[in-house]
């Protein structure tokens, strides 16, 4: 599902994000990327969707070859792929429904398929009665939920989420990343960029460490051991 | 088919949500456009008032008081076999007689003295005119042929030379700041499409990188800046042509009293106007279009 072969990201002849990174997903995996600040982390997580080309090396997102991918594939990959971010990106002028409804009318999708998707993904996040309220009207946890069920439209075989819980307080954090666990359940491909221990801890899943740009453990059942 | 109602309406959200910024440019564009229509008017105004000169434009030729009908009849003809020539009338001394007495009828020293000399003193006249002013040279050209050189004793040629020369520069130096006014306010406009574009890049920029990120293509994205660029033009031909309708309306009587062959402004902004304000539209469009583009290019990452 996911292939990183020897994946080197170069911002500058001094920067080296990632070095020789090799990594492979399988479908409905869960994988924590940990590590600290600047390790790489978010800048694997941008070459999942496209957001940043790697230097060297391939990196293969189902039948997508990211480091050849032409301009015009990058919106069909990112339809394929969700992703959360820890600063939410919801449009304050829209409602929750709106937000939702706005991923997929940029995508061409259909009005009536819209009006069907949004309440059904607003349920998956248990947001059901909050389509109609503004994200200033949410927690930052229900915000965060907003954004999940904006990425869950395109009905996504991967969710990426870069520090989802890097805003939030204990309890909201545990929230979301059950709701990650749910999401994965149901057969979805999840890669949780964080370095939040707590979380990682918890979790029990399969964890990748990056130190300087390179992934120095990879664990099946692994633990935050920076 | 929903996907260019969605850019549609997402070009019409840009263009509100900087309405100031909005209204700026559609202003600049709308009053570049002003500056042309009043250049054009004014072409239209200097061409009648340089063709009414030129009507009035014509070559007399007076015949000595021993030349007889045939010999006015026979020059007559001879003019009238050049393509050049559009029309000659022959006045006999008669009418010249009247015509002279009629001028003078509040004068009795002038007709007393035309009934002194007892005999009417006037001979055969012609009034020649030609297809165009550059003509008359050739004309009285052929007005030396020896074959009545003799029988004429006078050719007045009234060129109104001085006045055409003297409209002709006005209007050049008219329509030359007028240029200079229209490019002026062009670039103006140019320029503050281009500011407004990339304000509304900046204002939406949080929009355009979600938007990316949930699978936008790139045309999705940059079509609705384009789609507001052409309601820039829209609104700026619609503004400046509704006046331009109004003006030639309220001008066209006045211009009309002024010029023999009557005014052209309303034929010109209302009944040409599908052509002239399609034009306009077409030519802001480009322009818009391009500082658009240009912007889009600068500060868009699609």
């Amino acid at each position: 599902m996911i292939r990183l072969k020897n994946v080197s990201k170069k911002y500058s002849p001094s920067t080296m994000a990632l070095q020789n990174v090799s990594l492979h997903i399988r479908p409905g995996e869960f994988v924590s990327i940990v590590g600290q600040s600047g390790t790489g982390k978010t800048t694997l997580a941008k070459l999942l969707f496209a957001e940043e080309l790697p230097s060297r090396g391939e990196v293969i997102i189902g039948d997508w070859d990211i480091s050849k991918i032409q301009a015009e594939d990058v919106p069909l990959l990112r339809r394929q792929i969700g992703v959360v971010f820890q600063d939410f990106k919801l449009l304050t002028k829209k409602t929750v429904s709106e937000n939702i409804a706005f991923a997929l009318e940029v995508s061409g999708v259909g009005s009536r398929r819209i009006q069907e998707i949004v309440p059904q993904v607003l349920k998956i996040v248990n947001l059901h009665d909050c389509g109609n309220r503004y994200p200033r009207q949410l927690s930052g946890g229900e915000q965060q939920r907003v954004a999940i069920a904006r990425a869950l439209a395109h009905k996504p075989k991967i969710i990426v989420a870069d520090e989802p819980t890097g805003n939030l307080d204990t309890i909201n954090a545990h929230e979301i990343i059950n709701l990650l666990k749910k999401i994965n359940e149901f057969g979805t491909t999840v890669v949780l960029v964080t370095h939040n221990r707590e979380v990682v801890n918890h979790l029990r899943r399969r964890v990748v460490t990056l130190h300087d740009g390179q992934i120095i453990s990879d664990e099946e059942e692994g633990r935050y051991r920076l | 088919m929903s996907t260019l109602l969605r850019v549609i309406k997402f070009a019409f959200q840009h263009f509100f949500r900087n309405i100031w910024l909005s209204l700026v440019t559609v202003s600049m564009l709308t009053l570049t456009l002003l500056a042309l229509n009043i250049l054009l008017s004014l072409n239209l105004a200097t061409d009648a008032a340089i063709k009414n000169i030129e009507s009035r434009v014509d070559i007399s030729v007076t015949f000595k008081t021993e030349a007889v009908e045939s010999d006015a009849k026979n020059t007559a003809i001879y003019l009238q076999s050049f393509s050049e020539v559009r029309d000659v009338q022959i006045i006999t001394p008669d009418e010249a007689l009247e015509a002279f007495k009629i001028k003078h009828a509040n004068n009795p020293i002038v007709l007393a003295s035309i009934e002194e000399v007892g005999e009417n003193p006037f001979g055969y006249e012609l009034i020649i005119q030609a297809n165009s002013t550059d003509n008359y040279p050739m004309i009285l050209e052929a007005l030396d042929n020896p074959s009545f050189r003799d029988q004429i004793e006078d050719k007045d040629f009234a060129s109104h030379e001085a006045v055409l020369n003297k409209i002709s520069s006005v209007a050049n130096q008219v329509r030359f700041f007028g240029l200079i006014l229209v490019i002026l306010f062009l670039t103006i406009a140019v320029l503050i499409v281009f500011n407004t574009v990339r304000v509304a890049i900046f204002v939406h920029r949080e929009e355009i990188s979600i938007m990316r990120l949930v699978g936008a293509t790139g045309w999705f994205i940059r079509t609705p800046f384009l789609i507001e660029a052409l309601i820039f033009s829209f609104l700026a031909v619609l503004i400046s042509g509704a006046f331009m309708i109004f003006a030639a309306t309220v001008l066209d009587p006045v211009f009309a009293s002024y010029f023999d062959s009557g005014s052209k402004l309303k034929d010109f902004f209302i009944g040409q106007g599908y052509w002239v304000y399609g034009s306009e539209f077409v030519g802001a469009a480009l322009v818009c279009l391009f500082s658009t583009a240009v912007a889009m290019r600068k500060y868009l990452r699609v």
